[in-house]
């Protein structure tokens, strides 16, 4: 308990949007050296890109159900455009869904992580809020990837791959 | 013309005569093929264009969310691949050529997790690669096109340049020939009928 108070006591503190303060490596590797083996082992198989298939492998149960319904709206949205029909979703909020795809991603993830900030409000060092604070970092790495010259480039190599050869 | 040997005959002439008549009935059939493979290189030069403006614009529609695409999530080229580009014979001008038809993917199932991005994403990709499929179809057929018209406009040059002029030299030649020649056999014949003539007189 006291290595845990300690590993989240020496975290940063994330805020939406900001730039990651800290790596998930370097994350993976302070909690390896502050948690025994069963809770690092339920910190590590907790990820926000879950399997639906299999919502039971891991971590805090407020966190799975979340991910678990934010997932199933995902696609039930992608099942309601291909059959042209209104979306009926469990956990999202419609307005989340709507904007261009950098837009619509963005919100889901504002959504995701006001969503962990109330599952982790009043779980001080916890498990709870050690797997919260993973999944917010993987959240900023993700928010951090999106770039407009290196998806333009992704683009460009799927669309024009001479273009790609070239440039190397 | 100057190191052409010319049959001064008859049966010369009116070779040269029909060689001129089919060259003057062919010339402008193929003036008129060399005008339309013209037209049809333009027509397809503007298509080429107007497809390149409609890549241009769908670039630009995406640019507002084309950051998505480096989602550390998902790698999109994954999931969007060609099979085939799909073409038919068909004859612009009078040449074969292969038009567009469609574009075969190969696209791979989405799972349930996957960002809603993607959807998206593989829609545009699409859109995009079969604009460039058709672009690379109508640059094929202009190379075609090109090639008949070179053809064309040799056989238009020499038409202009060689087969009708040098008819026309040689049946003016032939006939200024043939002219001299009667002239000269019926001098001839004066100046034997009259020599006869002198003979028979006491």
């Amino acid at each position: 308990m006291s290595n845990l108070v300690y590993l989240m006591s020496s975290l940063p503190s994330l805020s939406f949007e900001e730039i990651p303060p800290i790596s998930l490596s370097e994350f993976n590797q302070d909690a390896k050296d502050q948690l025994s083996g069963k809770h690092f082992h339920i910190m590590e198989s907790t990820d926000i890109q879950m399997d639906i298939s299999n919502t039971a492998e891991s971590g805090s149960g407020a966190v799975n159900i979340l991910l678990s319904e934010v997932y199933q709206d995902i696609s039930e949205l992608r099942k309601a455009k291909r059959h042209n029909r209104q979306a009926k979703l469990e956990r999202l909020p419609i307005l989340v869904t709507n904007g261009n795809p950098l837009v619509r991603e963005k919100q889901i993830m504002h959504y995701l992580w006001e969503e962990l900030d109330s599952i982790e409000s009043g779980k001080r060092f916890s498990m709870t809020e050690l797997m919260v604070y993973k999944l917010k970092l993987q959240i900023l790495w993700r928010l951090n990837s999106f770039n407009i010259d290196a998806g333009a480039a992704v683009l460009d190599s799927v669309v024009n791959p001479s273009k790609k050869e070239e440039v190397q | 013309m100057a190191g052409l040997k010319i049959k001064y005959t008859k049966t010369e002439r009116a070779r040269q005569k029909k060689i001129l008549k089919v060259s003057e009935r062919m010339l402008p059939l193929f003036e008129a093929m060399e005008k339309s493979l013209m037209a049809s290189v333009n027509s397809i030069s503007e298509r080429i264009e107007q497809i390149r403006e409609q890549i241009e614009q769908n670039r630009l529609a995406a640019r507002d969310w084309v950051a998505v695409m480096s989602d550390s999530w998902v790698d999109i080229s994954n999931f969007i691949s060609i099979n085939k580009i799909i073409s038919k014979p068909v004859d612009v001008a009078g040449v074969r050529v292969q038009q567009f038809e469609s574009v075969d993917f190969e696209l791979m199932p989405i799972g349930e997790e996957t960002p809603l991005w993607v959807d998206d994403a593989i829609i545009l990709m699409q859109n995009q690669l079969q604009l460039l499929a058709e672009i690379k179809c109508l640059q094929e057929q202009i190379v075609l096109l090109e090639e008949e018209l070179l053809d064309v406009r040799a056989r238009v040059k020499l038409f202009e340049n060689r087969r009708i002029p040098n008819a026309k030299i040689a049946i003016r030649k032939i006939g200024q020939k043939l002219q001299d020649d009667e002239r000269l056999t019926i001098a001839t014949a004066k100046v034997v009928k009259t020599s006869k003539q002198k003979e028979l007189s006491p």
